[in-house]
């Protein structure tokens, strides 16, 4: 009886420990990465509202992320191999664009049906800066590290745009 | 007279200069009521999930991805690149490529790295430090009161379609460009 009860107590507090942990873990998540990025946004959204940057991006964006076409060129312009390594690290580009994108849907000057395509046209270039450091610690030779950046590079040419046209597909009945 | 005209202007301009920032204020504010508590609640559930499954069991699974032939491409290409991320999160899930050869390492980084965005919608776990990627326009879709599920459900399928395409693109380009400075350096 009394090696039962400890084995149940054992258990719990094993349960118990994993979920603390991951509450811990999440809490740092949280503190770390995801508030300050929220302030940081939160800052652009409200120059954005506020000045008259929302109004004038809003007419340069719409020329471009207002239509099917207009967002495959965004996303051959993002995924060309020069750009691409630039545009990529910790996703701030696709992260601002997203936003940007994101505020002129709430505001009706975008479709919402092409939402799901713009997730997509902004970003192509997703882990192209970090190529070398992704292969590496998957323990790869440095002649692969040689062929796989300009391979992945180059591919991102071909599935970037090919992307978009998938999601167009998708998105058909999507918010119509 | 003169003097209360400038005070006015100032005055105005200064209206101006804060009333960004309240904006962006009340902007922080509905991110983190709207966001922050279901997402608290959601990564603790996972993360629980995830140190209770372990890697250890998940990296069996690793040795059917190192398998080569056609067959194997969408375990290869789709499913230990999501498993990966899953368990791993960005960035460690590269350290998965561990488990393949040479030539397919390429494609998996391409794989992998594609997977850390289209699944944010449903399991924001797997990279909090990038949600906004996803966030941001559905911020928008919300706005419009729209079902975000929908958004959040097309978004993972095309990623799977994408992410195996992508997949297979990058396999047969290393292979070219692998031939090509084979030849090169044998020239």
């Amino acid at each position: 009886m009394n090696k039962f009860l400890t084995r149940i107590g054992k258990g719990v507090g094993k349960v118990v420990g994993t979920l603390y942990q991951a509450g811990r873990e999440t809490i740092d998540q949280i503190i770390k990465n995801i508030l300050p990025f929220m302030a940081f946004i939160a800052f652009v959204i409200g120059l954005i509202l506020e000045t008259g940057f929302g109004n004038w991006f809003a007419e340069q964006l719409t020329g471009l992320a207002d239509s099917v076409i207009g967002l495959l060129v965004l996303s051959i312009i993002i995924g060309l191999p020069v750009l691409s390594p630039l545009l990529g690290p910790g996703a701030v580009i696709a992260q601002v664009i997203g936003v940007l994108i994101g505020t002129q849907i709430g505001e009706g000057n975008i479709s919402p049906n092409l939402a799901l395509v713009a997730l997509w046209a902004i970003n192509p270039q997703v882990g192209c800066d970090f190529i070398p450091v992704g292969l590496a610690l998957g323990e790869a030779e440095p002649e692969t590290v040689e062929v796989g950046v300009p391979a992945v590079l180059f591919s991102r040419m071909i599935t970037g745009p090919a992307a978009v046209l998938i999601a167009w597909v998708f998105s058909a009945g999507l918010y119509t | 007279m003169k003097g209360e005209r400038v005070l006015d202007t100032l005055a105005s301009w200064a209206e101006e200069f804060i009333t960004i920032f309240v904006e962006g204020g009340n902007v922080f504010v509905s991110l983190v009521v709207g966001i922050v508590p279901t997402l608290i609640v959601l990564l603790t559930a996972v993360n629980a999930l995830v140190a209770w499954i372990g890697p250890e069991r998940v990296n069996k699974f690793g040795e059917w991805a190192g398998r080569e032939g056609f067959a194997y491409t969408p375990i290869r290409y789709l499913i230990w690149p999501f498993l990966s991320v899953f368990f791993l999160t960005n960035p460690m899930a590269y350290t998965n490529g561990q488990f393949l050869p040479e030539k397919y390492k390429p494609a998996f980084y391409d794989s992998a790295v594609s997977m850390v965005h289209p699944p944010l919608g449903i399991f924001p776990h797997i990279n909090p430090g990038e949600l906004f990627v996803w966030l941001g326009i559905a911020t928008g879709i919300e706005t419009l009161g729209l079902r975000l599920s929908d958004l959040a459900v097309r978004y993972i399928l095309t990623g799977f379609v994408v992410i195996y395409l992508r997949g297979l693109v990058t396999e047969r380009l290393t292979a070219i460009m692998w031939a090509r400075q084979s030849t090169g350096s044998a020239a």
